[in-house]
């Protein structure tokens, strides 16, 4: 009987457990280790944050699920990995500490014969002074966080219809933040909840990012084919801002964010200051922190991880220059090179490099967005490297590995503009593939007949649908298999 | 006044979508046809991904 250990409950990590235990039945075993005891539906804490749903729609708690699925769960958080075993143990293990309110702090250790690391983000709020909701700005990355968001900007309408001018600023708190859509949801979403509510003209609502234009969202901008024209992402979205009337400021660094001030570094070079009554900044992200160990103990975490925290796969990680990346870099089966059993998905593996073109100020520091990885493709990551596992199983170890490149890949991308079913709104993009390919695609880098931008109220739709569809999915309820990632 | 942004020149430069097009945008019935549009594109994509 083999054992599976999934790092992870997220997106990635959950949808690997259930595909391995629909493959695999009971024959083998499958353990889940996370800290938290919910799993989330990220992309609709952007409703939470704006007081449209309660942190409750977005989230359910994973043990009934695994209970009934046979899966162990474990509610603590890893924090070694062992690859090698060591000098007493041949098999690879892991260390967890537990989070389980029951266990507090005790330890394990998880012997597996294959491992996958799907443990997303660590929020990285303090890269910067000040940033995230233990200091000055908020955030929507967790359910809790959105709810804190939406109590802020509660107090933020409740001000402005007692008369009062507000300036509420929402975008990313470095400048090497990745999920820009993210913050452009949330600050559409903000500016259509300041309109139902009959406060927007005493509002400034400003978008503030790391982009070099808008639109590029961290894949570099897009092109799309629209009535018989090609129309960038950059000039669709500038038409959006203008008709919304939302200022932006972007190609910045937020340095530090004093209460009530934003202080930041422009491409030029040049340090501004930026006052607010309201910030939603997002964090940048980096590995969580982990560490492995060589069977005599030696301390291995940088040939496992890479600078950023994030768990090196198949990529290319030779240091390129952007007029020579290709799609090619991009991981392709998500295996990590040293070792074959073990497998990054998700926002935890390492990407070789960024895809928007990388920039520094003439201070030396970087402004630009890190590459997105979306649910969709964490979702088909998680899928292929389960499948994969369960070949090496059935198979043996020749067993080939499956791919799922970003390069090979398509994503489709919701980014609400505002609630409603009958008022509201949403930009729904489609694009193919991730990774820009100028060889296959020459010129847009993207196949033009598959890459489209529409805005309109069937795209809020689409979200909500999905909403329901994969929270549907991720409870593994009836057919849930059915339902693509 | 502090001088324009070459980013705030953009935006005030942008085209407006046209009342007919807003109108489309919330239109119930043009707006089903383009849920349908969507999803069916999102689909096609999605297949794809999957082998
Ligand atoms: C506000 C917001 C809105 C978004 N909106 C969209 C959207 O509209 N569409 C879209 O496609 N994508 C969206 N995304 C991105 C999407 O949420 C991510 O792509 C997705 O969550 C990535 O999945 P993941 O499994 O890699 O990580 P996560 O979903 O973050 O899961 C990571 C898991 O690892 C666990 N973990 C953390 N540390 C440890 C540890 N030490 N040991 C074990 N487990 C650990 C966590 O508890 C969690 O269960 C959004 C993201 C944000 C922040």
């Amino acid at each position: 009987m083999a054992r599976i250990v999934i790092l992870g409950a997220g997106i990635s990590g959950h949808t690997a457990a259930l595909h391995l235990q629909r493959q695999l039945k009971n024959k083998h075993e499958i353990v889940v280790v996370s800290p938290n005891s919910n799993w989330n539906w990220i992309p609709s804490n952007i409703w939470v944050g704006v007081g449209k749903m309660a942190k409750s729609q977005v989230t359910f708690p994973l043990a009934p699920i695994y209970q009934r699925k046979h899966i162990v769960f474990r509610q603590a958080k890893a924090v070694a990995i062992h690859p090698e075993g060591d000098i007493n143990e041949s098999q690879g293990f892991v260390d967890i500490v537990y989070t389980d309110p029951t266990r507090v702090s005790e330890e394990e250790r998880l012997a597996y014969d294959y491992l996958i690391v799907a443990t997303g983000p660590k929020l990285n709020f303090a890269a910067t002074p000040g940033l995230g909701p233990e200091g000055n700005s908020w955030s929507v990355c967790t359910a809790n966080h959105a709810e804190q968001s939406s109590a802020a900007l509660e107090k933020i309408i409740e001000a402005l219809k007692a008369g009062e001018r507000k300036t509420l600023v929402i975008g990313v708190g470095h400048g090497t933040c990745t999920c820009e859509g993210a913050a452009f949801e949330y600050t559409f979403n903000v500016e259509h909840e300041l309109r139902e509510r009959g406060v927007r003209e005493l509002a400034d609502v400003v978008y503030l990012s790391n982009e070099y234009d808008l639109g590029d969202l961290g894949v570099g901008g897009m092109i799309f084919a629209q009535n018989g024209f090609e129309t960038s992402s950059k000039l669709w979205t500038e038409s959006l801002f203008r008709e919304r009337g939302v200022r932006a400021i972007l190609r910045a660094h937020v340095e530090k964010v004093d209460p009530g001030v934003i202080h930041y570094e422009d491409l030029d070079g040049a340090h501004h200051t930026l006052d607010f009554d309201f910030a939603m900044l997002l964090p940048p992200f980096r590995g969580v922190e982990m560490k492995a160990y060589a069977k005599n103990g030696d301390d291995i975490t940088d040939a496992l991880f890479a600078p950023n925290g994030f768990l090196r796969v198949d990529a290319d990680y030779a240091t390129k220059p952007y007029e020579e990346w290709a799609p090619e870099d991009w991981p392709k089966t998500y295996q990590c090179p040293r070792y074959d059993n073990v497998f990054g998905v998700g926002i935890a593996f390492a990407p070789p490099h960024a895809i928007s073109e990388p920039r520094k100020s003439p201070n030396g520091t970087v402004i630009s967005p890190a590459p997105p990885r979306t649910g969709m493709p964490s979702g088909v990551m998680g899928r292929t490297v389960a499948l994969s596992i369960v070949d090496r199983i059935h198979r043996g170890g020749e067993a080939k590995l499956r791919t799922a490149s970003m390069a090979d890949m398509g994503a489709a991308c919701i980014a609400s503009a505002g609630t409603g079913l009958r008022r509201g709104s949403a930009a729904a993009i489609t694009m193919f593939p991730i990774i820009p390919d100028r060889r296959r695609f020459p010129g847009t880098g993207r196949d033009l007949t598959q890459t489209s931008g529409e805005i309109g109220l069937s795209g809020h739709w689409t979200k909500l649908l999905l909403h329901y569809l994969f929270i549907y999915k991720a409870k593994a309820r009836f057919g849930w298999f059915l339902i693509p990632e | 006044m502090e001088p324009m942004s070459e980013v705030d020149r953009n935006i005030a430069e942008a085209p407006l979508p046209t009342k007919g097009t807003l109108r489309r945008r919330k239109s119930l019935g043009y707006q089903v046809t383009r849920f349908v549009a969507f999803n069916f594109r999102m689909m096609k994509m999605v297949t794809r991904a999957h082998h």
